[in-house]
């Protein structure tokens, strides 16, 4: 892990942006941070003490605390199913009670079955920074960063509408090669896809690989990851009762 | 800085630093239950409950638990008895190796605190975090169960086999009746299916708790890790970053000059004494081609210097300050690619002698035959020729390799080491650290997993060394990256099989041509290759074998010893070829197998040709003959418990609401090995104590796999006492007698014949002392059963009362008894594999959803034991077939050294896995045992390659069965 030099454990926002400020990195869950190898030396901010774990309903909407762990996630009824099984999916049993929403987020990975849910149900990022509170949407924070020296204080997403993923991987509880969610709404289809992109993307579900241009690797050549996004869209789309 | 938390109930305060883990903390307070996996948390082996919910201490701050409350396994140790889930645990067989079970036991207590009767789903939930190389998580499942039950305040059901009627009568085939299934129980019961020609016994055959279960339960100290040292020293290793380059120069000076650095080791400073790392008899198998630190590196994550400081921080550091220059030479990686002309030389250095052909990269060169393979391909009705390409995967123990070596009062070397091979490892590390081999010790502790891969001398001449440079104990513990990167791995092979058959398929030829990659060093290269040889040759009759072999050195990360040991390779390679030939000639898969493959009464006709000490034709008197099987009886269990039948139903294998899917079934015929005949040796001592118990010590190396308690069992039945009486103790060179090591299934009957012989001195000297005490005058006509010697007339002494006179009373010795054996024999297990498959045809994805093997071990010792073996070895099989590769970049650098990336299944998607153990008696054994441990990985890849032919017709001759290469298999045909 980079070699933290200093801790500090602020109990405000307030405290936490000055030491951001001040050069310092946010702490989450940790489950990315703590296992990263690089050695450079850091101070850290653990985010734990800012009271940002709560959810809460507020309409038709769902507030995500960005200290929720994937584990509150996983086993709040309040969720839509398709997002608390897609936090449980995450990550395995000893790493979900660590892993938090706003971690997640933060880290942008593109296999993140959970970012691919949020998508879907059109997640709202809420930021706070030197310039005071903003909320971007997830597809531009996903695209963008973080603005820097800002902390993630939560997360929205739309109610209304269950999500429904298909995917393929190389067994069943791996991180999917390629994955497509789709939710279906009143006001239109939904498809959020991994394995295709830096990061999981919102796509046209009837012509889901336009304008993508995925790396290869080891699990997926570009053009087999091409190929599942449309299969798999098709799937999820249907699966909800969309228009493919 | 200081942090406050609540662990296991009290208040502590406690010093740390801002980076250590919460981990590292635990550990120093004396939390040993706690264990290392992975920096990134993913084996679930450090877990503990942080707030009551179960999470890895690997990836968390120590002071991210300030005011939290931390609850390791060690609250549940109040007194000398057990919680009931570690008791379920125990009672169930939930552990092999034990390194994990803490962490289970601990997340059975978060959720049966929140859920008092939780249905499977949930309990794999739970185990989803904890990776577990061992169990395959059925026993672990079973035993959460039954803790629930317990809890809840319901009688535990008593976990014993559940005993199946033979379907055959062990000769002959038996038509499977669609409609008959497979008795019901839970996959964790072992099935037994019985033979009459088992004699009745007390203690062998029976599910006794493992002799070690109860530290391991308790999570405590027992691994290498879990005992602290005074001014222990930290070391950590240099790796190359390339795959193949000249060092020119290295100035350690930056280092040295560190603070808290005390030694720094390299090739400019430490003898150059040739040797090969594989822990293999006396001599080594050949060439000797490789020094502690070289000027040349051959692979990524070649050693390149060491570093001892005062903490890994500084080691790391000081790793980062040594000036490396390379000379960066072009490297090779594929096999097939390294024998062409002009690919790189990787050792073309002056001092290492009986490589093959070096400038072709051929370390070994090797042929066997009986016959004539040729002439008689030539008169064959049939022709067959096919070429199958198997990958580079790795043990991935989840205690990765570590050793702590010090100098003892009398300034010996002491070397506290997760190794399989202790006495191997005592006399190779004796040369490189220039000792005599009386001044070196080798203790084993318990071992959080082999399999093959701590068959190695990987780290004790690294510790060695810089404890003889120091005078300070120094520990070295492998990240899982360096674990991936440099320590052992399986094979990577070419092979063709070509084979000559008649109309009415009988095999009348078969030849496997062989190209092994054995990647920069020679390590097991020779014998793994051989015994894919062996195996791929011995399990069909034919009267005309040939095996052709070259091994190549290459650049990727050094192959070496692995569970099945070139078995699971060739038998990839065997099996589906097999199944292709009966395809072609429309014969039944199985009844073309059973019309050729090796039974009771056949040879073994190429086997003595091959392997460390391989003779020629001319030189052979007889050749040995298998002497038991159960594969009919075997196939009959396995056939039915998966459904075979289903195989020829078009509605079930083209499901019509999902017209991407099919499904299918595949078959795969095993028959592997027991020891190394004329070669592996095992030694036992057995002493009797002044209460009628034993000491029993036993140079052989339980890594996890009930070894110490098989052979208590053993001893225990020719003693007549129970298995408690027996104190097993294993292995420790300076106390226990020799031992080969835990390698090549070889364990249960190599050693456990030494047991069963030293129980027989003991047992010998007992009747005659007993025949003193009760005024016998034929020592033999009296019986041990039940602690006591029996006369024919009814009286009786308890070996207590025998231990007391004899050691206090009259004509005083001390009753101890020593054995040891080597086999002539090498009596083969024989097993079938079936699996059931559904395949995506828009995708590629193959999901495996059933797996059974049934298995002839002959007897087995302790069925809980050797059932938890078979799952154990097919979840690793599994993985082989499904999902687990090397991936390296065209610099040879691993792009998946991580667990995720290199994906191992867990818990929560392990197909349902049955297994059943079909009786045999095999005379040669104790109490009729053969072996069971490697066999397990031999089936599962050809019958889920099978399973597709069957689901789709389309053949896939390269491992493993991912998506995108299934996709592509289907779409070029």
């Amino acid at each position: 892990m980079p070699r933290a030099i200093a801790y500090h454990r602020p109990s405000t926002v307030a405290e936490a942006l000055d030491l951001l400020g001040n050069g310092c990195i946010p702490l989450a869950g940790g489950t990315v941070l703590n296992a990263d190898d690089d050695p450079t030396p850091v101070s850290m901010v653990d985010l734990q003490a800012l009271n940002l774990s709560d959810i809460a309903t507020n309409d038709d909407e769902l507030r995500l605390g960005a200290m929720a762990t994937l584990h509150d996630l996983a086993t709040n009824h309040q969720l839509p199913s398709g997002v608390a099984e897609a936090a449980r999916a995450e990550l395995p049993s000893t790493l979900r009670t660590l892993a938090t929403v706003g971690g997640t987020v933060a880290a942008r990975n593109a296999d993140s079955v959970l970012l691919a849910a949020l998508l879907v149900h059109e997640a709202a990022v809420e930021v706070v920074g030197p310039g005071g509170s903003t909320t971007i949407t997830l597809p531009h924070l996903l695209s963008e960063g973080i603005p820097e020296g800002s902390l993630i204080t939560a997360v929205r997403i739309a109610l209304g509408g269950e999500s429904v993923r298909r995917s393929t991987a190389r067994t069943p509880a791996d991180q999917p090669i390629v994955s497509a969610t789709a939710r279906q709404t009143q006001d239109g289809t939904w498809v959020a896809v991994t394995g295709v992109a830096d990061h999981p993307v919102l796509v046209d579900p009837e012509n889901p690989t336009v304008g993508l241009n995925p790396s290869g690797d080891f699990r997926g050549s570009r053009d087999y990851r091409c190929r599942l996004a449309e299969v798999l869209t098709a799937r999820a789309v249907a699966a909800v009762g969309g228009i493919a | 800085m200081e942090i406050t938390l609540e662990l296991n109930g009290t208040s502590r305060t406690l010093k740390c630093q801002p980076h250590e883990t919460l981990l590292t903390v635990l550990r120093r307070e004396g939390m040993v239950s706690v264990r290392f996996g992975s920096t990134s948390g993913e084996t679930g082996a450090s877990a503990v409950l942080l707030d009551g919910l179960l999470a890895s201490t690997e990836v968390v701050l120590a002071a991210q638990a300030n005011g939290r409350s931390v609850t390791t396994v060690e609250s549940l140790n109040v007194d000398d008895g057990l919680h009931p889930i570690q008791a379920a645990f125990a009672a169930t067989g939930a552990m092999q190796s034990g390194y994990s079970t803490p962490a289970m036991v601990l997340g059975a207590l978060a959720l049966l605190a929140e859920n008092s009767n939780p249905d499977e789903e949930a309990i794999r939930d739970m185990l989803s975090g904890i990776l577990d190389r061992e169990t395959a998580y059925v026993k672990p499942v079973a035993a959460v169960q039954q803790a629930a039950a317990v809890l809840r305040g319901e009688q535990a059901e008593p976990f014993r086999p559940l005993l199946v009627a033979p379907m055959t009568d062990g000769v002959h085939a038996v038509e499977i009746d669609p409609t008959d299934e497979a008795p019901e129980a839970s996959p964790a019961v072992p099935r037994v299916v019985p033979s009459r020609e088992v004699p009745k016994t007390s203690v062998v055959g029976h599910p006794e708790v493992k002799v070690d279960a109860l530290r391991l339960v308790k999570g405590n100290p027992a691994f290498t890790d879990d005992f602290e040292m005074r001014n222990l020293l930290h070391a950590k290793v240099l790796r190359s970053p390339h795959a193949h380059a000249r060092i020119v120069s290295i100035d350690d000076s930056a280092a040295r000059a560190l603070p808290g650095v005390h030694a720094v080791i390299h090739h400019g400073n430490v003898a150059r004494i040739k040797y090969a790392s594989g822990g293999q008899s006396y001599p080594n198998p050949k060439p000797y081609d490789q020094v502690s630190f070289d000027d040349k590196v051959r692979h990524v994550g070649d050693r390149v210097a060491a570093v001892a400081a005062d903490s890994v921080e500084i080691a790391q550091e000081a790793c980062r300050l040594i000036d490396v220059t390379y000379d960066v030479l072009p490297a090779v990686f594929d096999e097939r690619e390294a024998i062409r002309p002009g690919a790189p030389i990787i050792h073309d250095e002056a001092d290492t002698a009986d490589i093959a052909d070096a400038g072709r990269n051929v370390v070994h060169r090797m042929t066997a035959q009986r016959g004539d393979v040729e002439a008689a391909f030539e008169k064959a009705d049939h022709y067959y020729e096919q070429t199958f390409r198997v990958h580079q995967v790795q043990q991935c123990p989840i205690e990765p390799h570590i050793s702590v070596a010090w100098l003892d009062s009398d300034q010996r070397l002491v070397v506290r080491t997760a190794t399989q091979v202790p006495f191997h490892t005592r006399r190779m590390l004796a040369p490189l650290v220039g000792m005599n081999i009386k001044d070196i010790r080798i203790i084993k502790p318990r071992i959080g997993g082999g399999f093959g891969a701590k068959q190695e001398m990987l780290l004790e001449d690294i510790v060695g060394h810089l404890a003889i440079a120091t005078r300070q104990p120094v520990r070295l513990e492998l990240t899982r990256e360096e674990e991936f990167a440099s320590s052992r791995t399986r094979h990577p092979q070419t092979m063709t099989y070509r084979t000559g058959v008649n109309s009415d398929g009988t095999l009348v030829a078969q030849e496997l041509k062989l190209l092994g990659n054995t990647g920069p060093y020679g390590t097991h290269g020779y014998t793994v290759q051989t015994v894919a040889g062996l195996r791929g040759l011995t399990s069909y009759n034919a009267p005309n074998k040939r095996f052709d072999c070259e091994v190549a050195y290459t650049n990727i990360p050094v192959p070496g010893a692995y569970r099945g040991y070139g078995a699971p390779q060739a038998l990839f390679g065997l099996e589906s070829h097999m199944e292709d030939i009966a395809d072609d000639l429309k014969i039944d898969p199985i009844e073309f197998r059973r019309q050729n493959w090796t039974k009771t009464g056949d040879e073994m006709n190429i086997a003595p040709h091959l392997g460390e000490q391989g003779v020629l034709e001319e030189e052979l008197d007889e050749y040995p003959t298998v002497n038991s099987d159960g594969i009919e009886e075997c196939v009959a269990q396995g056939a039915r418990a998966i459904g075979w039948h289903r195989r020829t139903d078009r509605s079930w294998r083209e499901p019509a609401d999902q017209p991407h899917i099919r499904r299918g079934v595949g078959y795969a015929h095993s028959m592997h090995g027991t020891a190394i005949p004329y070669l592996d040796m095992g030694g036992c001592s057995i002493k009797l104590n002044d209460d009628g118990s034993f000491n029993m010590l036993v140079g052989a190396t339980d890594l996890g796999t009930g070894a110490d308690t098989v052979l208590g069992q053993i001893a225990a039945e020719v003693l007549g006492v129970p298995l408690d009486d027996i104190r097993v103790y294993s292995s420790d060179t300076d106390m226990t007698p020799f031992d080969t090591g835990a390698y090549a299934s070889s364990t249960t009957y190599i050693s456990g014949t030494a047991a069963m012989r030293a129980a027989e001195v003991v047992r010998k000297r007992l009747k005659e002392r007993a025949a003193m005490l009760l005024g016998i005058e034929i020592p033999c006509s009296i019986e041990l059963r039940d602690r006591r010697a029996w006369a024919p007339d009814g009286r009786s002494v308890s070996l207590e009362e025998i231990a007391l006179d004899s050691l206090h009373l009259n004509e005083q010795e001390q009753i101890m008894g020593t054995g040891s054996y080597v086999s002539p024999d090498c009596p083969p297990p024989f097993g079938a594999t079936f699996v059931e498959i559904e395949l995506d045809t828009e995708t590629g994805q193959v999901t495996v959803h059933h797996m059974v093997m049934s298995v002839d071990c002959g007897v087995a010792i302790n069925p809980v034991t050797a059932s938890g073996q078979v799952e154990g070895g097919m979840l690793q099989a599994l993985g082989y077939a499904h999902c687990e590769e090397f991936a390296l970049d065209e610099a040879g650098r691993m792009e998946n050294a991580a667990f995720g990336p290199y994906w191992i299944y867990r818990a929560d998607e392990m197909p349902r896995t049955d297994v059943f153990l079909v009786q045999t008696m095999e005379d040669s054994g104790p109490f009729g045992a053969k072996a069971v441990a490697e066999i397990p990985k031999d089936g599962v890849a050809p019958a889920i390659r099978n399973a597709i032919v069957n689901a789709t017709g389309v053949r896939i001759d390269q491992l493993p069965f991912t998506p995108e290469r299934v996709f592509n298999a289907l779409h070029a045909s």
